[in-house]
């Protein structure tokens, strides 16, 4: 039995502690919008936030979680308002929708180290996730229009 | 396969009804059962002889329900369509739903693909609008007591024009009952709104779908769970197609928590020989499992194919004559013996990986008889009459439950992450979740055929081109998937498969013209050949484009002014309405767009820096969306490595349903098709794909990702499918611009640094 901290909860989950942190998120949890994609930390679309750094979920055990604070994209905001989401409503960034919950993910944890980065670095800090529906000129729209409404709130 | 066939003849026409059963219950609208009704809507509905989910549904506080039969992959493609019901229907936007219902065989043929959604739906749901509004303007004048034909609809309220009385649609469905019946030929007689008259259409109105996908509570294929379901896993073939299991030994498997068993299943459909599916209660379990397990397997036919032996089976079937002819205009022998100037060359795509982003996947449930199977799928049609074949069960006892498709290209038109899944439903006695790692979808995707063409060029003593001949040669994704759709050649010799063929007949003016056809038949058993987002002339418009600036270049014209002056709307390039209506002149137009807006021939660029031109008509020459590019590329004169700074995409749409959506559709096609010729390549080895994960199959990321500048085309002709033409265009016309930089021609995929390096050092 382990015990997590996701988006403000306690879970028990009753587990081998070797299992990947997404699987227990997603399958034992059922917080669904957390993506499977690759499995080897190379296309984003598991990433949610431990101790408020986007991380790789697929890369993660059960074990290395526990007693960390875990957020994911159904905590990211209580109403689903984090500037990054308005941005990403506003600009109708998604198409598929499936990559976007990890690139919302690493956008929000960028932004809390970076609040007006230039477009090199937006670039730079967003490579790591795949979009196949190559939503990615919104993309870097997106995390721009959501450094401005950080900074104006 | 063939018994699927009857699927695909597309509902049969019959009246359409628009009716609630009792007063105050609602609104429905759809087809009859039965051919003719003579009892009213209402009695129809009371009879059961009334589809009644068919098309659309008012509550009786006004909300309308849209129900989308197309599946839902990024595209947007319920909001488009609803944007064309509620057009007519003159409801509040405010006032729209969409649904995506089940796979019953009431909704007619379901199919998505080829960008058809919007392009054959837009007059049939505009009608649908119509029909809904004429019946609620009927009932709500008869509740006024006015003459219906002085009252009109807009905004959700029926109005009597001279007085202003008015009920609102919530009032008139509440009041009810409505009782209409629109025959064939009424629905056909309906005058539709025309461009510049709509008030929804047009508009970007937000997506639908968007809102769910931004809070992580979009639910799609992967994210399904019913009570009591295990995990399956496919165990790895060693082959793509034609390995089966002989026996298993899961010794090391029986001391992981949670393993159930290992069950070696054949599929009678072919899809596979068979599978050595583990089971397990989570699917960190069976993932371990799968891995621990050993199979001794009879590796089957194809053990020993190499990319070579598919490339090099389609160079001797070419050269030796085979297939069938597609296109047979003018003379050609005559035209190449007259040529002042021949220009040949030979051009190759390499095998395609789809790479959706979320790997195929399904649940599998058996309850009372009926299965019920849960996944995104873009041809419910077919791919539950298959897995109904592979349980041996009536395909009516098979239903699919359409969920959001985190992308889809074509991919979800198979069947054959249903098919184990149901067997291992079936095996376990439980229901069963099956996906795909990773790997497995890199490895066991019906990919993209490798192809392999030739094009021959007769160019006159005026220096125009009036004589070409063309060889395909690929694998035939429709021989796998429907037969059926296999056209007779233009010659009555034999069979050939359209869909790998189309393109080659484009709308360039060239009188003489020949196209053979080739099927690779080494390719067609050792990768299995889907279809990829812009099917055919993914590889047949990079021939022709290609081969347009190679032939323009060979008399010194420019690549722009040599296709433009093949471009004039005669003969059979004149146009039909509604699909072609202003022919070879649209695609001019559209080249003349992207080159003015890339000032094509007058920016100033700098040294190892060009421009390239191409133009497409994809996805057929029937059903075109005139499509051209202008791609600004960079090469390094040391390494080769090419650079795309800028792609200039003109698009003629005819009308834009929702032009947001189209910007997006547009501004992704571009990034995929040039992540396709620059980045992505699959390879076999030992009848296995050689590329397994993100680390060997390397897709375009946001730092690689060009500047796009779109421009959409409207002239009010009926919309053209959006998704797939820039997909085509790209790498012809990164392929132009790098020999425009540098003098490298390069013919064949992916186009890499060495190739371009080598390709320097000939010219
Ligand atoms: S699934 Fe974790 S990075 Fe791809
Ligand atoms: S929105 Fe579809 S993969 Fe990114």
């Amino acid at each position: 039995m382990a015990v997590l901290n996701i988006n403000g909860v306690s879970h028990v989950v009753d587990a081998p502690g070797d299992t990947k942190l997404l699987w227990v998120v997603r399958e034992h949890l059922r917080l669904t919008g957390t993506k499977f994609g690759c499995g080897i930390g190379l296309c984003g679309a598991c990433t949610v936030h431990l101790n408020g750094e986007a991380v790789r979920s697929c890369q993660l055990q059960l074990s290395d979680a526990e007693g960390a604070t875990i957020t994911t994209i159904e905590g990211l905001d209580p109403k689903g308002q984090h500037p990054v989401q308005k941005a990403w409503l506003e600009l109708q960034i998604p198409q598929c929708g499936y990559c976007q919950s990890g690139q919302m993910m690493n956008a929000a944890a960028f932004l809390e180290s970076n609040s007006s980065p230039s477009d090199a670095e937006i670039l730079d800090a967003m490579q790591g996730n795949i979009c196949r529906c190559s939503t990615y000129a919104r993309i870097k729209q997106g995390v721009r229009r959501a450094a401005q409404m950080m900074q104006e709130a | 396969m063939t018994k699927h066939m009857k699927d695909l003849g597309g509902a049969t026409r019959r009246d359409v009804l628009v009716g609630s059963a009792v007063a105050g219950t609602g609104l429905v609208v759809g087809y009859s059962v039965l051919p003719h009704v003579t009892g009213g809507a209402r009695e129809a509905l009371a009879a059961g002889n009334f589809e009644p989910s068919l098309f659309l549904t008012m509550e009786p506080s006004g909300i309308a329900t849209v129900h989308i039969t197309k599946t839902e992959m990024g595209q947007h493609v319920g909001t488009a369509l609803a944007q064309a019901v509620a057009e007519e229907l003159e409801i509040d936007w405010n006032d729209v739903r969409v649904d995506y219902p089940d796979s019953h065989e009431k909704w007619g043929l379901m199919i998505t693909g080829g960008s058809w959604s919007v392009n054959w739906t837009f007059d049939r749901n505009s009608r649908i609008g119509a029909a809904a509004r004429m019946a609620l303007v009927e009932a709500g004048a008869n509740m006024l007591g006015v003459p219906a034909n002085e009252c009109s609809a807009a905004n959700s309220t029926v109005t009597h024009t001279s007085t202003g009385q008015s009920a609102t649609y919530s009032e008139i469905i509440s009041a009810g009952p409505i009782d209409r019946t629109f025959s064939e030929d009424e629905m056909k007689a309906i005058e539709l709104k025309k461009f510049g008259e709509y008030k929804l259409v047009g508009t970007s109105v937000p997506a639908l779908d968007i809102p769910a996908k931004i809070n992580g509570t979009a639910r799609y294929g992967i994210d399904v769970f019913v009570p009591n379901m295990v995990y399956g896993r496919i165990v790895t073939w060693p082959t793509r197609w034609g390995a089966m299991p002989k026996s298993v030994d899961d010794s090391a498997a029986s001391g992981i928590d949670g393993y159930i068993k290992t069950e070696i299943i054949e599929d009678p459909t072919g899809v596979q020989r068979g599978y050595a599916i583990v089971l397990a209660e989570s699917i960190w379990a069976a993932e371990k499992a799968a891995d621990a397990v050993s199979v001794d397997w009879d590796l089957g036919p194809n053990a020993s194919v190499s990319t070579a032996d598919i490339l090099g089976y389609a160079k001797k079937a070419t050269a030796d004559g085979e297939g069938f002819a597609w296109v047979i205009d003018g003379d050609t022998d005559a035209g190449m013996s007259n040529a002042a100037t021949v220009v040949e060359a030979e051009y190759e795509t390499s095998i395609g990986y789809h790479g959706m982003m979320e790997p195929m996947n399904c649940v599998a449930m058996e309850q009372d008889g009926v299965w019920h199977l849960f996944t995104a799928c873009q041809w419910s049609t077919r791919c539950t009459a298959m897995t109904a074949e592979a349980l041996g069960v009536e395909p009516a006892n098979v239903v699919h439950h359409q969920q959001y498709a985190g992308t889809g290209f074509g991919r979800r038109l198979e069947p054959d992450a249903m098919i184990p899944a149901a067997l291992a439903a079936k095996a376990a006695g439980r229901p069963v979740k099956l996906v795909y790692t990773r790997e497995q979808d890199v490895m066991f995707d019906f990919h993209q055929s490798l192809t392999y063409q030739t094009v021959k060029g007769g160019i006159n003593v005026a220096g125009d081109l009036d004589t070409m001949v063309h060889t395909v040669c690929s694998a035939w994704a429709t021989k796998r998937q429907a037969p059926g759709f296999l056209a007779e050649s233009v010659d009555k010799k034999g069979k050939i498969d359209p869909f790998s063929t189309n393109g080659s007949d484009h709308w360039y003016n060239v009188p003489n013209q020949y196209v053979r056809s080739i099927e690779n038949l080494v390719g067609q058993s050792a990768t299995p050949p889907g279809q990829l987002r812009a099917v055919a002339p993914t590889w047949t418009m990079w021939a022709v484009e290609s081969f347009l600036d190679e032939a323009a270049h060979a008399v010194g014209r420019d690549p722009l002014e040599f296709r433009t002056s093949l471009l004039k709307a005669v003969g059979k390039n004149v146009g039909t309405p509604p699909n072609t209506v202003g022919g070879a002149e649209r695609l001019r137009n559209a080249l003349l767009v992207a080159a003015g807006r890339a000032g094509y021939g007058v920016k100033p660029l700098p040294a190892n820096t060009a421009q390239g031109i191409a133009s497409v008509t994809s996805q057929e020459r029937g059903s075109p969306t005139w499509t051209a590019c202008v791609a600004e590329v960079h090469v390094d004169p040391e390494s080769g490595e090419p650079t795309v700074n800028k792609l200039t995409v003109a698009m003629d749409v005819g009308t834009a349903v929702n032009p947001d959506g189209v910007l997006a559709q547009i501004q992704g096609s571009a990034i995929y098709g040039t992540s396709r010729v620059l980045y992505e390549n699959i390879t076999m080895k030992d009848g296995s794909i050689e590329q397994s994960n993100f680390d060997t199959w390397t897709p375009m990321r946001i730092n690689q990702a060009p500047e796009i500048d779109v421009n959409i085309i409207q002239n009010g002709h009926y919309p053209a499918g959006t998704g797939e033409p820039v997909v085509t265009v790209v790498g012809p016309a990164i392929a132009n611009a790098i020999q425009a930089a540098v003098g490298a021609r390069v013919r064949s995929w992916p186009i890499t640094a060495e190739k371009i390096k080598a390709a320097m050092q000939e010219a």
